[in-house]
């Protein structure tokens, strides 16, 4: 593919010149031109690049189809699940890329020299010294995807200079003075925004797709009734027993640890961060505030699974010596209060800093106005400031309990894996997010109840999550309005 | 007209008395050494081009530049008796009330936003007692009627012109002497702007109003005394009928006259 796509771009670039040349050379002739030199360059590059591409994509992808469908109905093979039938693909597919790096171990122009020496001495020699090395699986399946990929390469090569160059032809014929090259070229840029558009949604729309089918297994093996309302969690791994047997799957004990962490470290994140704010923009000196507020953000930077060792390292031990055991409560270093306060650090930058935008945007009239009543500065804080940003900053609440929610390596660090319905903030307590890392990589099979049920409760997550950030968006947009 | 503003220069000793007010933002002078009386019970009205300092030096009765981090003021300022600067900013603003080009209603109800004044000066004794005061400033204001229903419904919904009678009887719930208005009408239609003026004519009767306008028919029709400020100078403070009949100042003659500004 890449020899053709370095053709390519060499012959559309040769392409926007002589379109522009072209097109320059027709104005100087006084003829009024409905484009732009420029549109008439990229209408010349977009028409031999984008068919050119389209039919690489197209045979490599033919390519594939074939070379599939080929591992597919081998004779040798019977496959007893489409999970060997994956396995093959792969280890034929893993064999190519090595034989095709042999034939070609340079990478620019990599295709034309691999066409090349195949027309020269076949793929044997390369086939040799590879299994020299290491062994080659279904030989001849890998023979045969190797020629086909071949094909692929030569015809893709083949019709790609030939397409590209009646592309450029043609184009150079086209530029006039009437035609509308600029309309042409609007549209595919138009069409590539609105694609990029299209992935960002499709993508979540995918993820909550796959989220929502892998859930309607699980509801398939396990009860939903169990999962929402039930109040032990307790997953067998065991496997071979009746399906969805042994385990209790219910997801009220990780939720209430969840709310309770995320509890703790709101609770003691959003007065820091609120005061904080409050403190920088209101009160703090020009040179304080540069200093403290990239600070601050410094703090948001942190990767979470370092917070995650400070909670286990550090929080949770100290927690333990100072409280839990002199109190007789337990010798636990996992609690919920170790992870909690470790969230709220994580978060007081996050809160602190959309509360001082939320506050730098009540207008500076509101506070002249109170100033010129005889208001101090403590009392335009208190009486108008916040009371204007109060809406902005329960957005800013919600959106930092959102992220609290959703917050993982902290917990499963810091918080334990004890699910359980519990007031005592120094016990641990384990999380929906933690619960989820531990069913994906428990050593069992992947149809299984106990596995799937991460999937339900990433759903559940991403519905509450969803709300919280829809809400927060709603006041914070709803506030805006009212100062705009 | 004139005559009784004559009159009044006659009965009336000075509110305000400035002396070479001298204003600097950082190391921009944006006022130079303006002297000036404002008289009791009388509508002294500033005008000039934009950006020759009429806010500033209005800003200055009410010490409201100490709240831009660098403003200097230097120069004499006496307010009863006492130099400004040795006045407590807070007595001194409610004292001296000051109402804003832009209404700026509180986000609050009708009520709170009269009363704010009121209750951060602790001026009321009870509830009935801040009631009262509420009522009061806002019959002044010449609201009373329009919002006497709704007082408890917040300020930001009423109209612009209603918004700001609203600020102004939130200046004068604390019972100012002198009032100080930076083109209170700019943001406002005609006929909200002809119930201000209206207003500030009966305002008159018992406080001394400064009012900045960029509009001359204004400064005309309302107030008895006009200073006019070009370049951060003082060009010429006289009799309102003067100001507009014979200028003394060439400039004067070609700002009124439409020639600079
Ligand atoms: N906060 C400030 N910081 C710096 N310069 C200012 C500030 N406010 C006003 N100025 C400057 O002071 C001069 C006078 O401004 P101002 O008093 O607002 O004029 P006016 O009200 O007559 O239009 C202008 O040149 C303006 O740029
Ligand atoms: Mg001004």
């Amino acid at each position: 593919m890449n020899s053709l796509i370095v053709f390519n771009l060499i012959v559309s670039v040769f392409a926007f010149f002589v379109c522009r040349a072209k097109a320059s050379r027709l104005r100087e002739k006084h003829t009024l031109l409905v484009a732009s030199n420029t549109h008439w360059g990229w209408y010349g590059f977009l028409n031999v690049f984008i068919p050119t591409l389209v039919l690489g994509v197209l045979i490599h992808y033919v390519g594939i189809y074939f070379i599939n469908s080929g591992i597919r109905s081998s004779t040798a093979l019977e496959f007893a699940s489409h999970a060997e039938y994956l396995l093959v693909k792969e280890n034929v597919n893993a064999s190519v890329i090595l034989i095709l790096d042999e034939i070609s171990q340079i990478r620019f122009l990599s295709s034309f020299i691999v066409i090349i020496s195949y027309l020269i001495s076949g793929i044997e020699p390369a086939l040799l010294a590879v299994q020299s090395g290491t062994t080659i699986e279904h030989l001849d399946l890998v023979v045969l995807a190797l020629k086909t990929k071949i094909m692929a390469l030569t015809a893709t090569l083949v019709l790609g200079v030939v397409i590209a160059l009646m592309q450029a032809q043609r184009s150079i014929n086209t530029v006039s003075a009437n035609y509308n090259a600029r309309e042409k070229v609007e549209f595919v840029i138009i069409s590539l925004l609105g694609l990029s558009s299209l992935i960002a949604v499709l993508t979540t729309v995918g993820i909550v797709i796959s989220l929502l089918s892998e859930t309607i297994n699980f509801a398939m093996m396990h009860s939903i009734v169990d999962f929402l309302f039930g109040t032990v969690w307790n997953p067998q791994f065991t496997s071979g027993e009746v399906e969805g047997y042994g385990s209790d799957l219910g997801i009220l004990p990780l939720l209430w640890g969840t709310l309770y962490i995320s509890f703790v470290a709101l609770a003691f994140s959003v007065p820091i961060g609120l005061y904080s704010a409050i403190y920088l923009s209101e009160y703090a000196s020009d040179r304080f505030r540069s200093i403290a507020k990239p600070v601050l953000e410094l703090l948001a930077g942190i990767p979470t699974i370092v917070y995650g060792l400070f909670a286990l390292l550090t929080v949770g031990p100290l927690l333990r010596d100072s409280f839990t055991q002199p109190l007789g409560l337990g010798s636990n270093s996992d609690s919920v209060l170790a992870a909690g306060l470790v969230m709220g650090i994580m978060l007081i930058p996050f809160v602190s800093s959309l509360s001082d935008d939320i506050i730098n945007a009540v207008p500076q009239t509101l506070r002249d106005g109170s100033y010129g009543l005889g208001a101090t500065q403590s009392e335009t804080v208190k009486n108008v400031i916040i009371p204007a940003a109060l809406p902005g900053i329960i957005g800013a609440v919600l959106l930092a309990a959102s992220r609290a929610i959703g917050e993982t390596m902290i917990v499963v660090l810091g918080a334990g894996a004890a699910a359980k319905l519990s007031l005592n903030p120094l016990e641990g307590m384990a999380t929906i997010t933690a619960k989820i890392v531990n069913q994906l990589t428990g050593d069992t099979e992947f149809e299984s109840p106990e596995t799937l049920v991460a999937f339900a409760l990433g759903l559940s997550l991403f519905v509450i999550t969803l709300c919280l950030n829809v809400l927060a968006l709603y006041i914070v947009r709803k506030y805006r309005e009212e100062y705009e | 007209m004139l005559d009784t503003t004559v009159d009044n220069m006659i009965e009336e000793k000075p509110k305000i008395i400035a002396r070479d007010v001298k204003v600097v933002y950082g190391d921009k002078e944006a006022l130079r050494d303006v002297s000036l009386d404002v008289m009791d019970k009388t509508v002294t009205a500033f005008i000039g081009p934009s950006g020759c300092g009429k806010s500033t030096f209005l800003r200055c009765f009410n010490r409201m530049n100490d709240t831009i981090a660098n403003c200097r003021v230097s120069g004499s300022l006496i307010y009863d008796g006492q130099e400004i600067s040795a006045h407590d900013p807070v007595t001194l603003r409610a004292r001296i009330g000051m109402v804003f080009q832009k209404p700026n209603p509180f986000p609050k109800s009708i009520y709170d936003n009269v009363a704010y004044g009121p209750r951060i000066h602790g001026l009321s004794k009870n509830k009935a007692d801040l009631d009262g005061i509420v009522e009061k400033a806002l019959r002044r204001g010449a609201l009373w009627d329009e919002v006497k229903d709704r007082l408890h419904e917040t300020g930001t919904g009423l109209s612009g012109g209603q918004q700001q009678r609203l600020c102004i009887a939130r200046a004068i719930a604390t019972e100012p002497e002198v009032l100080l208005m930076d083109e209170p009408c700019s943001a406002l239609d005609p006929i909200a702007t002809a119930q201000i003026e209206e207003l500030i004519n009966e305002l008159k009767q018992s406080y001394s109003v400064v009012i900045v306008t960029h509009s001359m028919q204004q400064a005309a029709r309302v107030s008895q005394k006009t200073a006019f400020f070009h370049l951060g100078n003082l060009v010429e403070y006289n009799d309102t009928g003067d100001i507009f009949t014979k200028p003394s100042d060439p400039r004067t003659e070609s700002y009124i006259t439409g020639r600079i500004g």
